[in-house]
This record gives structure tokens, C-alpha cells and sequence, in this order.
């Protein structure tokens, strides 16, 4: 596992504490009934904790699942 | 603090502490300052499992009006802000702006404060509670230019103040002090219109921070410090007395020497509200002695005992002065402006606070103040408070003459004791105190928060009495509290704590022997647990029982008639016939 994708689990794990490790990485607010709202805004400010970066809340829709978040961090990653 | 350190704050507790139900009452979406306030709570209360529950969104007032004695929580937090009180003061609502709606929202705002504060009133006894007032500037709306506050804008935070002035004088309640919350929290960095308007918390994650931080911290406060032991000569006061003269030492304005007087005028109003004032001092004891006689001192000589001036240690002078207070050095701050002094000290004394005195950084020095005020300052004020020092002065001269004069037991039979049990004291402030901070003669070391303690007070059987004392040294006012639960001929004693400015003088025997005789009891059980400081009782009680006691601690009547010492107290009893029917 590539140390982007490690650090998302981890933030997942703070976020989703009784998430089971296997279910992280595909997880999706369509399969997770705990990624509400409220979760998707606290997931997003912990990810700008880990990764030191700001996160925009218009992104936040899009943002639905562990691997669209994956993404999102590789791109911002390159641009960095 | 980040969001992600609180949530594994949160989330590091176990899931079997006991709970600690929290209502937080806001208009808004609580998001991160429900994140924020459960992680700040967490730390306060170690021994909990915080848990927040949010109020009615965009219903402060109907979150207040909900709470009953069936639902009551054991803290209830209210983080009030502008469109609580009219929504169109809220910049995610349509209701319009214009010269004719600000006097109708001045009005309507000071009808919900008066709803909220009518609702404030009926919450129960229970809870504690922790207010912030509006920490967000007013949206824009306003006739005037933002530079010029309009007669509008100061009508209504004139009405929040008012209301605040008003709450705050129940002792249930601690309103956020707003100027400290801007220190912590600048003002231009509290509002986030995007997070307001996307998600409804109108907070940036900062400010949810530090305003967690405040009302966490004023739900559950810290444990005040007992005593401040200081030095004299650059520190009382400005200039070495046994060099310049009794005479030229100075804490004045004309002298530059005012941060020393406003030292003494700090430790003088700490001394009203009862936190005990000490001097240590490496001195001549002759020229201390004159200099305290000057007329302008501003920190009065009868509110500081003991004061210990020599030329030896400064650890040894804090050791008696902790032995007359008869409290440990954690409750204790020693202030001196000599880093040398400071480390021998705390080197001596674990646990102590030490504090620098800064002679001439007058920003150190209101650091310093300040400082001293939070780590001592008080709620309230008891009768008990001003008593204090004055008690413990008496103290020593009781054990002065018990020590030297005639044999202890004649001694304790000359002194005039009287002991006095309330039977109807449970609500009194003072007992909760006594419970709370009391560790030596401490039956378990257990801590009440208000909602606890009002579960205790509704047990069935209780009896619970205040015991207060006084005899020819002087009162020393409320020292003691029991409480307990009678079934049939058992008694069982939850609770039991006396201070330790009331030792040696067999109160504790007393209120064993009241109990006895008022409950018809052949056994008293008592939930003993031992802790690192409740040595004086387990001591006390190996006494009774001629050996340790033990978790099973239990006491006959037989027992204690056996080795009950003589006692020669008068007893008075109050209340009895109110509190029993």
C-alpha cells in the first residue's frame, strides 16, 4: 500500500472508528450509512490535517467514496 | 487542538466510564464544536465518557424549554449567537434588512432573551451550566457604516448583557468571559460565511476550538489552589529591606514599584475570598517586622499567617508553612523572584507551582497576575471562606498550647468546644466544596459533580449533616460533612469528609458517636477506599478497629465504646425536626 493511500485509511479509521480495516477501501457513502454529512465535512478537515492542505467545500459532493478521495489526494499531490 | 486529535481523544476513552451526559444547546449545526467541546470535557474529566448531545437546530430556546427533571443532563452548555434571537440576524435566512426591521428585531430580541432566560430559570437543579454570549459580529445591516456602532446594534448587545448580568447570579450558571474568549479567539478569525452557509456552523474551525475550550472549562472547572506562598524583598515589594531600610522599600506609583502594589492588592483580595497568604523570606526578622507596621501597606498584615523570615532554606519555611496550613503542595503556589529559590523549592516539594516574580517586564507581570487570579479565583464567596485564615491562626495556637501547656487531655477539656450537626445542610454549597476538595480525612476520595450529588441526596434513608465547630481559639466555621443511608438498623456511610484544620480535636469521634445515637445503629458500614492521601483517616480508623481498615470496613457500637477517647464537646444540633419530618 503506497504511503498516500495508508495515511487516507488512517483518516478513514479516525473518522470511522467501528469501520472494519477491509471495508475502507471501498467504501462509499452509498455503502457506509455513517458517511452523512456531518461525517463527509469531519472526514475532510481531518484529511487537511494529515495532508496539511485546505479542502474545498464544493468539492465535498463529489467526493464520495475512499477511491474518489484516493484520487483527489494523488492530483493535489502532483500539483504540490 | 485538530479535529483529529479530539476525535481520538474522544474515542481513547473506555466504553465502560461511567457517563457524563452533555446537552448542547445552539441554533446552529454544532459540527466541530461538538467534536471540539466532547474532546476539551474528555480532558477535564478523565474518569468519564463525555457524551453531546445536540439541541433543536435553530430552536435554542425550545432545546432550554425541553429539559425536565426526567431528562436532565449533568451539564448543559449553551452557545448562544445573534440569530438565536431573530432569525434575520442569521445571514442564512431571507428575512429582510432594511431601516424598518431593526427596530422590530431590537424588540423581538430582547422578547427571546427574556424566553431564554425565563427557560433558564425552570431547568432543574442538576445540571451546570455554561453560556457564551454572541462571539459573531452582527451581519451589516445596520444604517450606519461599520466603523460607527448604531443606536440599533448597541440596543441589542446592551439587551445580551443585561441578560447576561442578570443569569449570572445564579450559582448554577458561568457565563464565558467574552473578553478573554478575544484573546483566545480574535474576533476577525471567528466567522466562516462559507462553512456557515454549506454546512451551518458559521464557526472556523479555530474559534470552535477555543470556544469549546472556554466552556468546557467553565462546566468543569479546575480545582481552585489553596495557597500562594511569597517572597518579600523585589517581590512584596520593590528593594532589599535589610539594605535600604523598612522604611525605603516601595510598591507605589512615584517609586516605579507599582507592580508590586498591585501584587499586594491581588493577594489582599485573594486573602478576602479565603485562599491562605504566606511569607517566606530570607531576612532579618526585626526589619520584616517594621516593615510590615507601615501604614501604606496594601496587603493588610492579618490576612498573611504564617510568615517565616530567617536566613535558612526557603524549602524548609514552605514545609512548616504547608504543615500549619495543613494542606499539600499541590494545592499550593509559591511565588518569588529568584530562579535559584523557585528550584530549590520545587526540588524540595513536588507538585508545588512555582512563579516567577518579573520585577521590571510589566507585561510578565500582568501575565503573572492574571495567572494568579485564575489559578485561585472562586465562583462564589462563602462565610466559610473569610473564616479560613483566621481559623487556621487559631489552629496554631491550639496546637501551641495542646503541645506546651497542660496535659492534652485536661487541655481539650478547658477549650469551650462546641460541635454543631445540620441535618438540613444538603443543599448547601459549602458541603459539595467540603466533599470536593477535601483529601486527607477523606473516606474514598470521591468526587461529586452537582448532578452526583443530587442522585446521592435522593437516596432513600439518606442522612446527611454539616458539622461545623468553634471553641475559646475562635469557629472555624462548616468543617465536616457525612452523608449516609439508614435501612432499618443498618447504616451504611457514603460519604465522609472533614478538613484538616479540624483535626486533634475528636470531632470525628463526635459525629461516629452522634450517628450512633440518632440512628439506633449497632454497625456502621462504611465505603472506604484507600487513596495516596487519605492516610489521617485509614490512621483514625486502625484506631477504632485495632487494625488497617479494609474495603469490608465496618464499625460495632461495642468497637467504638471500646476505644472512643473522652469527649468534652458541647453539641448542638440544627435543623433536625425540618430535615425529618
Amino acid at each position: 500500500m503506497d504511503d498516500t493511500r495508508q495515511r487516507l485509511t488512517n483518516c478513514f479509521q479516525v473518522v470511522f472508528p467501528d469501520m472494519p480495516q477491509e471495508a475502507i477501501t471501498t467504501a462509499s457513502t452509498a455503502t457506509v450509512a455513517a458517511w452523512d454529512s456531518v461525517a463527509a465535512i469531519t472526514l475532510m478537515n481531518v484529511l487537511e490535517d494529515e495532508f496539511g492542505f485546505q479542502m474545498d467545500l464544493d468539492d465535498l459532493a463529489d467526493l464520495d467514496s475512499f477511491e474518489k478521495l484516493y484520487s483527489y489526494l494523488q492530483k493535489r499531490h502532483q500539483v504540490a | 487542538m485538530t479535529i483529529t486529535e479530539a476525535l481520538r481523544i474522544t474515542q481513547s476513552v473506555p466504553r465502560d466510564a461511567r457517563p457524563f451526559a452533555v446537552t448542547l444547546a445552539c441554533g446552529f449545526t454544532p459540527l466541530h464544536l461538538q467534536t471540539f467541546l466532547a474532546a476539551h470535557l474528555q480532558q477535564a474529566l478523565p474518569g468519564r465518557r463525555v457524551t453531546i448531545t445536540p439541541g433543536l437546530y435553530g430552536n435554542l430556546a425550545g432545546t432550554l424549554e425541553s429539559i425536565s427533571e426526567a431528562n436532565a443532563p449533568d451539564g448543559l452548555v449553551i452557545a448562544l449567537e445573534w440569530p438565536d434571537l431573530d432569525p434575520r440576524l442569521d445571514y442564512r435566512g431571507a428575512g429582510s434588512w432594511g431601516a424598518t426591521a431593526v427596530n422590530d428585531i431590537v424588540a423581538s430580541a430582547q422578547t427571546m432573551l427574556d424566553r431564554i432566560a425565563a427557560a433558564l430559570l425552570r431547568t432543574p437543579s442538576g445540571p451546570r451550566i455554561a453560556l457564551s454570549l454572541p462571539t459573531l459580529p452582527l451581519p451589516p445591516l445596520f444604517h450606519t457604516p461599520g466603523w460607527q456602532a448604531s443606536h440599533h446594534e448597541l440596543m441589542l448587545e446592551a439587551g445580551v448583557l443585561r441578560f447576561a448580568a442578570d443569569i449570572a447570579q445564579d450559582g448554577r450558571i458561568a457565563v464565558i468571559n467574552p473578553q478573554r474568549l478575544a484573546e483566545q479567539s480574535p474576533t476577525a478569525g471567528r466567522f466562516d460565511l462559507k462553512s456557515d452557509l454549506y454546512t451551518g456552523l458559521p464557526f472556523t474551525i479555530e474559534h470552535a476550538d477555543r470556544l469549546a475550550s472556554q466552556l468546557a472549562q467553565a462546566l468543569a472547572p479546575p480545582t481552585p489552589k489553596k495557597g500562594i506562598i511569597s517572597d518579600l524583598d523585589d517581590t512584596l515589594w520593590s528593594g532589599i529591606a535589610g539594605e535600604v531600610g523598612p522604611d525605603a522599600v516601595a510598591w507605589d506609583l512615584a517609586s516605579h514599584a507599582q507592580l508590586h502594589g498591585l501584587y499586594q492588592k491581588l493577594l489582599g483580595s485573594l486573602a478576602d475570598s479565603g485562599t491562605l497568604i504566606g511569607i517566606t523570606s530570607k531576612n532579618d526578622p526585626a526589619v520584616v517586622a517594621k516593615a510590615f507596621e507601615r501604614k501604606d501597606l496594601l496587603l493588610r498584615p492579618e490576612q498573611v499567617f504564617p510568615i517565616e523570615v530567617h536566613w535558612n532554606a526557603k524549602s524548609g519555611s514552605v514545609a512548616r508553612i504547608l504543615e500549619t496550613w495543613n494542606i499539600a503542595a499541590d494545592s499550593v503556589i509559591f511565588v518569588d523572584d529568584s530562579p535559584m529559590e523557585l528550584a530549590e523549592v520545587a526540588a524540595a516539594h513536588p507538585g508545588i507551582e512555582c512563579v516567577l516574580f518579573p520585577k521590571n517586564d510589566y507585561e510578565a507581570g500582568l501575565a503573572m497576575l492574571r495567572h494568579l487570579r485564575d489559578r485561585c479565583g472562586k465562583e462564589r464567596v462563602s462565610k466559610d471562606d473569610a473564616l479560613r485564615l483566621e481559623s487556621i491562626r487559631q489552629g496554631a495556637a491550639f496546637r501551641e498550647q495542646a503541645s506546651a501547656g497542660a496535659a492534652p487531655e485536661s487541655f481539650l477539656e478547658q477549650i469551650g468546644a462546641v460541635v454543631t450537626f445540620d441535618f438540613a445542610a444538603a443543599t448547601e454549597p459549602r458541603v459539595l466544596e467540603l466533599v470536593n476538595k477535601t483529601n486527607q480525612f477523606n473516606l474514598n476520595g470521591g468526587r461529586y459533580t452537582q448532578p452526583d450529588w443530587q442522585k446521592l441526596l435522593s437516596t432513600p434513608g439518606l442522612i446527611l449533616a454539616a458539622v461545623s465547630y468553634e471553641d475559646k481559639f475562635g469557629p472555624l466555621g462548616t468543617i465536616a460533612a457525612i452523608a449516609g443511608h439508614a435501612d432499618g438498623k443498618r447504616l451504611t456511610i457514603d460519604t465522609w469528609v472533614m478538613s484538616c484544620r479540624a483535626f486533634a480535636r475528636r470531632i470525628e469521634h463526635q459525629t461516629l458517636k452522634m450517628l450512633f445515637e440518632t440512628t439506633g445503629a449497632s454497625e456502621i458500614e462504611f465505603r472506604f477506599t484507600p487513596t495516596a492521601k487519605n492516610g489521617p483517616l485509614q490512621d483514625f480508623f486502625a484506631t477504632l478497629l485495632a487494625e488497617p481498615p479494609t474495603s469490608e470496613c465496618r464499625l460495632t457500637r461495642s468497637q467504638f465504646e471500646l476505644r472512643c477517647p473522652a469527649l468534652y464537646h458541647e453539641v448542638r444540633e440544627m435543623r433536625r425536626a425540618e430535615a425529618h419530618g
